[in-house]
């Protein structure tokens, strides 16, 4: 017991990061709910980490835990609408505003609009997780991945320079 | 000129958010919390179906055949509603979180198909074998109670009916969207 409580401090130090950054892009940026969906993933991570049998590497299976619990809960809820605090950017004083954070809104718009499966699959891709591990990640096939990588890179980038 | 490398890299970049320093022991004892609120509700259900049983033997309504029928429809036209929630709520914890996000889909959506069903055929039955229940020992109640409580008996039983009928609408429409989301 007090090896999988070691275990599992851990795992959550080294990919709590990881876990909210990719739970921000499905909540357009909302920190609240995106630490409630991260504290959700972990308490799927402590009650499944005895299963874990090193099939992947760990932080692939974190993120499998993570898209899976960012889906479901998202799609419980009603529509997500871009984060008050990024929302308030546009209308912010001069000193406040910043040109990367204007950017990072529009990025965050931009996945916003994607397809549910896309935006998994581009959100893993910013997270620099490889190819063959995000077709791991949504249980599709390698080429299929690199064709839609493809794809949305292009949507993603289109939108942000609007 | 933005291209897909700047995009990575302002994604990169981004304001970090700090791990909490006692998040793992946090999440430790929230589970726990979760795991004696689940005892505790498991108590709870028995109790009250113990208390129930024993009020039934008690009054000796068992004599009363057309009584016993009516209250035991009632009471187990709930029983089996709150069952099939307990075992459907089961089902949904037990979804393995941990497969890819094809396999997962594709569970959640054969979950809520499932749920649907249950809606759409047990609820109605369900409800139907309540009512039916109850209109069985409304004569019983006629000639026990006085006129002003057995209209107020009838009138809460309605409105009863139409908050749970409304209450299951509400229901069905938010696991549909739910499914509809999966299935998009």
């Amino acid at each position: 017991m007090k090896s999988l409580t070691s275990q599992f401090k851990s795992v959550y130090d080294l990919n709590y990061p990881k876990v909210i950054r990719l739970c921000l892009g499905y909540t357009n940026g909302k920190m609240s709910l995106s630490k409630d969906l991260a504290q959700e993933t972990f308490i799927k991570v402590w009650q499944n980490l005895d299963s874990f049998r090193n099939e992947s590497s760990i932080s692939t299976w974190i993120y499998r835990i993570t898209v899976n619990t960012c889906l479901i809960e998202l799609r419980k809820k009603k529509d997500v609408r871009l984060s008050n605090h990024l929302n308030h950017l546009d209308v912010s004083s001069p000193d406040f505003f910043d040109d990367k954070e204007v950017q990072l809104k529009k990025l965050y718009l931009c996945i916003s609009k994607l397809k549910t499966e896309n935006k998994s699959i581009i959100l893993l891709e910013l997270e620099g997780l490889p190819q063959k591990e995000i077709a791991e990640v949504m249980g599709l096939s390698h080429d299929v991945i690199r064709v839609r990588i493809h794809r949305i890179k292009n949507e993603l980038t289109k939108c942000v320079k609007k | 000129m933005t291209t897909f490398e700047d995009l990575k890299s302002q994604w990169e970049n981004q304001p970090q958010e700090n791990t909490p320093n006692n998040g793992s022991e946090l999440i430790v004892k929230k589970i726990n919390r979760i795991k004696r609120k689940q005892r505790i509700t498991t108590i709870v259900l028995l109790i009250t179906t113990a208390i129930l049983i024993s009020f039934f033997f008690y009054i000796e309504a068992y004599k009363y055949r057309l009584v016993s029928f009516g209250l035991l429809l009632m009471i187990s036209s709930l029983g089996v509603r709150i069952f099939i929630e307990y075992i459907s709520l089961k089902k949904l914890k037990q979804i393995n979180r941990t497969t890819n996000a094809a396999v997962f889909n594709k569970n959640m959506t054969d979950y809520y198909k499932k749920r649907m069903k249950t809606h759409y055929v047990s609820t109605p039955i369900i409800i139907l074998l309540y009512s039916v229940g109850f209109i069985i020992l409304l004569p019983s109640f006629k000639k026990s109670l006085s006129a002003g409580f057995y209209n107020y008996i009838i009138c809460s039983a309605l409105i009863i009916l139409i908050i749970m009928v409304f209450y299951i609408r509400k229901q069905i429409k938010e696991e549909l969207l739910v499914l509809k989301r999966i299935s998009s």
